[in-house]
């Protein structure tokens, strides 16, 4: 999967009015983010790269872009040999595609743990009932919460509800996965169960593509990790640049800070 | 005529009131749901059904019932020139309007982010719509279908004027028969609150129950 060029802007209405030069609407210009502007990023098969930044920096949005749940104002994307920015193209067999974990989980909220991962496998593949069945329970086996089967997402604490989103992900075999701060709206006793699901994934060889601020665990299995600040990729690399000695200031300070943070939090453990 | 007698010959006239309402509500789930996630969803074509509403919304229903009835019954006897077709359109069309308001509602409730989250899966919109957010918005709606249930108990009232013998009717027709002004109407006020409420109020609590299992 590929990024080339991508542009993203996003605001209020006006404020976008105003950019373009409306004079009568220029009260909102400033609330205008520019989420993306020219990044460019690959990804090949089984590898696993990590994005990290500020938050506010637009790294979600582009991650979105990437799964053409918000759409690049300019640039392509490219899943395989097929491009996703051209008009016509049919992006829901795209995204089927495409493995999606939101930070805020999202569960579907009147359907069980195994009605959530069954969805796309009964009405996008249109399997039949028990084929489905059989595949959603395996996902939901792989990440530990056979235990949630037929329980609701308010049922479910935090960390099992981010599995079970995992699963929703991985059910249908998807090319890439994208995973948007997967364990940053979880109670910090719960990130450790979610982890180890990401762990387990990147051993099988997935692909995959983390929006995450989990030193310990990027170290571990990314094999890039790239530092996105203010709509753009700052600097690239492998962990061990990050962790020794990035060139840029801004991905030093920014490492500096997050890894006191961490080690806070270790010893507090 | 004694006021057993009177109660019988209003009873009889409560089936018709129950399938007027039901159907007309009926029909309201079918126009408004798909009504409001057009307006939702679908803004450029958002006037079409907007002119629809403010018709429905702002005309009186006895208005629509008479003009419909008389004006377009001859021309066209088997659709307009049937009473009860003429009272299950006019009120199922009204409540259609209201409903998609409810809808609409419903809808900002249950947030967009499970549109995404469905289209993050490989739904198209529309399918989105109809696996994702359709259950949760009637979830979220139970409070308001409720009282727009009662609201087309009430004005099933007015099908009267186009001569269905439900409730209403049969109680002018004893205020006449009887020679009574007061029993026919004391009679079917009564009939009117016990049709409406217990429905209402299964809906209601079915709604609570839904949404507390539901954490909505």
């Amino acid at each position: 999967m590929e990024a080339r060029h991508i542009y993203k802007t996003y605001g209020s209405k006006d404020a976008l009015k105003a950019r373009e030069g409306d004079a009568k609407t220029c009260i909102g210009a400033k609330s205008v983010i520019e989420a993306a502007k020219d990044v460019s990023l690959q990804i090949r098969k089984g590898d696993i790269k990590l994005i990290f930044g500020p938050s506010g920096s637009g790294k979600s949005t582009f991650l979105r872009c990437m799964a053409m749940l918000d759409i690049p104002d300019k640039g392509e994307i490219y899943l395989g040999d097929e491009c996703l920015t051209i008009p016509g193209v049919d992006l829901n067999k795209a995204r089927a595609r495409i493995g999606f974990v939101f930070q805020h989980i999202y569960l579907f909220r009147h359907l069980t743990a195994l009605g959530n991962v069954e969805l796309a496998l009964r009405q996008v593949f249109k399997l039949s009932k028990d084929e489905a069945r059989r595949r959603a329970l395996d996902a939901l086996t792989e990440v530990k919460v056979t235990d949630c089967v037929n329980k609701y997402p308010s049922q479910m604490s935090g960390g099992q509800a981010q599995r079970v989103g995992i699963a929703r992900a991985i059910a249908r075999n998807p090319d890439i996965i994208l995973l948007d701060e997967p364990t940053s709206a979880l109670d910090p006793e719960l990130t450790g169960e979610v982890i180890d699901t990401l762990r387990d994934l990147a051993r099988e060889g997935k692909t995959m593509l983390i929006v995450s601020h989990e030193m310990p665990f990027a170290r571990e299995v990314a094999e890039e990790m790239i530092f996105y600040d203010e709509g753009t990729i700052v600097e690239t690399g492998p962990p061990s640049l990050f962790f020794n000695a990035p060139n840029t200031d801004r991905a030093k300070k920014f490492m500096t800070r997050i890894i006191n943070r961490t080690t806070r939090e270790e010893m507090n453990v | 005529m004694d006021v057993w007698q009177q109660f019988i010959i209003l009873l009889e006239g409560v089936p018709l009131t129950l399938s007027i309402s039901i159907v007309s509500f009926l029909i309201g789930i079918v126009v408004g749901l798909p009504i409001a996630f057009i307006r939702v969803y679908e803004k450029e074509v958002s006037f079409v059904v907007d002119a629809y509403e403010k018709i429905f919304r702002g005309v009186p229903e006895i208005v629509l019932l008479l003009l419909f009835y008389f004006g377009l019954g001859p021309a066209f006897p088997s659709t307009f020139g049937n009473a009860f077709f003429v009272a299950a359109f006019v009120l199922g069309l009204r409540s259609g309007a209201n409903q998609s308001q409810i809808y609409r509602g419903a809808i900002r409730g249950v947030g967009d982010e499970q549109m995404i989250a469905g289209m993050s899966i490989g739904l198209s919109k529309w399918r989105a719509i109809w696996h994702v957010m359709v259950p949760q918005v009637f979830n979220f709606s139970t409070a308001g279908l409720g009282s727009e249930y009662a609201l087309l108990i009430k004005d099933s009232a007015y099908v009267y004027v186009i001569g269905l013998a439900e409730l209403m009717k049969r109680a002018i027709e004893l205020k006449y028969s009887a020679n009574d002004v007061v029993t026919p109407f004391v009679l079917s006020a009564l009939l009117y609150i016990a049709i409406t409420f217990p429905i209402a109020f299964w809906l209601d609590r079915w709604g609570n129950r839904r949404k507390k299992k539901l954490g909505l």
